[in-house]
C-alpha cells in the first residue's frame, strides 16, 4: 500500500485508491439546490399516508401543513397583520410583517437562513414551500443571510426580483419602489423584465420602477465612477474604470445602445482584454458565447458557476 | 496549521460577535468536513438536509463556545451528535425510505463501495470518507476535526485495509 499517498496525496498515485477517489467522487459534498426537509422528506409522507389508508383511517389523512416562519422581536413591537407579536410569532403565507419605527423584527427562514427587518419596513411571505422560499419587500430594509445554496430564496420588490445565489446582502426599497441591494457575501442576481445583474460580494446594484435593475458597481470604486453611474452616465463611467470595473463594464455592453457600445467595448478591452475567440464585432452583437468567454476570464471567484444557477432560475 | 487556527479564532470572534461574513467563511471552510462526518453515518439522502442543521444549530451555539480555536472540533461533534439524534428519531422512517424514489441513478458500484465504508467502525469509516469522499487530505483532516494527525493516520492506515479486506 502507498500510505504517503493515501496520507496526503503526495507520491506514487495507488491505483485503488485512485479508483476508489474516482468512484466515491459522486458523493462529495457540492454545491448543488437543495430542497427543505418538507419537499425532501415527500416519500416518507406518501408512505405513511399509505400505510393509514391500509388500515382504513382515512379520516386520519393529514391536511397540507400550515408554512410559517418563526418571527422573534429584536425591537420595539414588530406586527403581523394588526397584531403586535410580542417576543416571538409566526408569519404565514399571504400575512405580512410591519415594523415602525422603534421596531426591529428577525425571521426564520424555513431552516435555511433568517433575515432581519429594520425598522418602517413592510413585507408579506409570498411562498414557502418546497425549494422556494419568498418573499415580498413593499418598503424599508431587509439583511439576509441564507446559507442554503443557492437560487432557494427569493425576494420581490417593486422593480426587480433579488435571486439569492448564496449570500449575504442588504436590500431596500424606498416608497417609491425603487431598491438598493449590497452584497457582503456570496453572490446575488437582480432581475426584471428580461433585465439581469449579477452582484458579487462588495458590490451593489440599484433598480428602478422605470428602468429594473442597473448595473453593478463595487463599493471601492471611485465616488467619480459611482455618480456616473447612479446619473446613467455609462460612457463617462467607463473612461474612469479601474480593472477591477470590468464587471461593470461587462454588464454596461448590453445595457447602452449600439452606438455607445463600441466606446464601453475599447474602455473595457483597455482594462481586462478580451481573451482570444473574443471579437470585437461578436461582443458588439452581444454573441452570448463571446459574452460568456469575456466574463470568465475577468477572474471573478464564482464565474463557472453563476451562469448554470442563472439558467436554472429561469427554466 | 498554526495560523489556519488564528484565522479561526478571528472567525469565530466576529462570528460570534454577529458578523455574519465571518459565519459565512466558516461554513464555506467546514462545510466539506461536515458532509464527510454526517455521510460516514447517515443515509446518504438526508445528508444536505442535516448540513444544515448542523450550521444552524452551531450558529446558535457559538456564544456558548468558549475556546475559539477549537471550532473545528466543537463543530464535528455537533455533526456526529445530529447523526446520532437523527437514528433515534427515525427508525421506523428509515424502513419506510426507498433511495431509488428520490435520487438520480448511482452507480451500483460506488453504492456499495460507499456501504461497505459505513459498516466500519467509526473512527476509520469518517477519516475514509473525509478522504476518500470529500477528498481532504490527511493534514486536512487533522486539522478540521481537531484530532491528531498521527490518531488520523493510523485511521487512514486501519480503515483503508480492513476496507480492502471487506470490498
Amino acid at each position: 500500500m502507498n500510505d504517503d499517498y493515501l496520507w496526503d496525496k503526495s507520491g506514487e498515485p495507488d491505483p485503488e485508491i485512485v479508483r476508489l477517489e474516482r468512484l466515491l467522487g459522486e458523493f462529495r459534498h457540492k454545491h448543488q439546490p437543495l430542497q427543505t426537509a418538507v419537499a425532501r422528506n415527500w416519500y416518507r409522507y406518501a408512505a405513511a399516508v399509505t400505510l393509514v389508508i391500509a388500515a382504513g383511517a382515512w379520516w386520519l389523512l393529514p391536511g397540507e401543513p400550515r408554512v410559517s416562519w418563526d418571527v422573534a422581536s429584536v425591537q420595539g413591537a414588530p406586527r403581523v397583520g394588526t397584531n403586535a407579536i410580542g417576543k416571538t410569532g409566526k408569519l404565514s403565507a399571504g400575512e405580512y410583517l410591519e415594523t415602525d419605527a422603534n421596531a426591529v423584527a428577525k425571521l426564520e427562514v424555513g431552516k435555511i437562513g433568517e433575515v432581519t427587518v429594520d425598522p418602517n419596513s413592510r413585507l408579506t411571505l409570498v411562498k414557502s414551500r418546497g425549494n422556494e422560499h419568498r418573499l415580498s419587500l413593499q418598503r424599508g430594509v431587509i439583511h439576509a443571510f441564507i446559507w442554503a445554496p443557492p437560487r432557494q430564496f427569493f425576494v420581490d420588490t417593486p422593480s426587480a426580483v433579488a435571486v439569492d445565489l448564496g449570500c449575504q446582502y442588504t436590500l431596500s426599497v424606498d416608497d417609491s419602489g425603487d431598491g438598493l441591494l449590497t452584497v457582503e457575501t456570496g453572490w446575488v442576481a437582480f432581475e426584471a423584465r428580461g433585465r439581469e445583474s449579477f452582484i458579487p460580494a462588495g458590490a451593489a446594484c440599484a433598480t428602478t420602477r422605470a428602468m429594473g435593475p442597473g448595473v453593478p458597481y463595487y463599493l471601492d470604486s471611485t465616488e467619480e465612477f459611482r455618480d456616473a453611474i447612479r446619473t446613467g452616465n455609462m460612457r463617462s463611467a467607463s473612461a474612469l474604470a479601474r480593472p477591477r470595473d470590468a464587471m461593470t463594464l461587462w454588464h454596461m455592453l448590453s445595457r447602452v445602445p449600439q452606438a455607445e457600445r463600441e466606446a464601453i467595448y475599447t474602455q473595457m478591452a483597455a482594462i481586462a482584454p478580451p481573451p482570444n475567440g473574443v471579437t470585437r464585432e461578436g461582443v458588439l452583437a452581444l454573441q452570448q458565447p463571446m459574452m460568456d468567454q469575456w466574463w470568465d476570464s475577468l477572474g471573478l471567484d464564482s464565474a463557472n458557476w453563476w451562469r448554470k444557477w442563472k439558467s436554472d432560475w429561469r427554466q | 496549521m498554526q495560523e489556519e487556527i488564528s484565522h479561526d479564532d478571528g472567525l469565530v470572534s466576529a462570528a460570534r460577535d454577529g458578523n455574519r461574513t465571518a459565519f459565512g467563511r466558516l461554513y464555506e471552510k467546514y462545510a466539506r468536513m461536515v458532509h464527510g462526518i454526517l455521510l460516514s453515518r447517515v443515509p446518504r439522502t438526508e445528508v444536505d438536509d442535516l448540513l444544515q442543521d448542523v450550521f444552524l444549530l452551531a450558529m446558535r451555539r457559538l456564544p456558548s463556545l468558549r475556546e475559539a480555536g477549537a471550532f473545528g472540533s466543537w463543530l464535528a461533534m455537533i455533526a456526529r451528535n445530529r447523526a446520532t439524534d437523527f437514528h433515534r428519531s427515525s427508525q421506523v422512517l428509515m424502513e419506510l425510505r426507498e433511495d431509488a424514489l428520490t435520487q438520480p441513478a448511482l452507480r451500483p458500484e460506488a453504492l456499495a463501495i460507499l456501504e461497505t465504508i459505513q459498516r466500519l467502525p467509526e473512527a476509520y469509516r469518517e477519516t475514509l470518507v473525509l478522504r476518500l469522499v470529500e477528498g481532504m487530505t490527511g493534514p486536512e483532516i487533522a486539522e478540521r476535526t481537531g484530532l491528531t494527525p498521527q490518531s488520523v493516520r493510523v485511521n487512514l492506515h486501519r480503515g483503508m485495509k480492513q476496507l480492502r479486506e471487506n470490498l
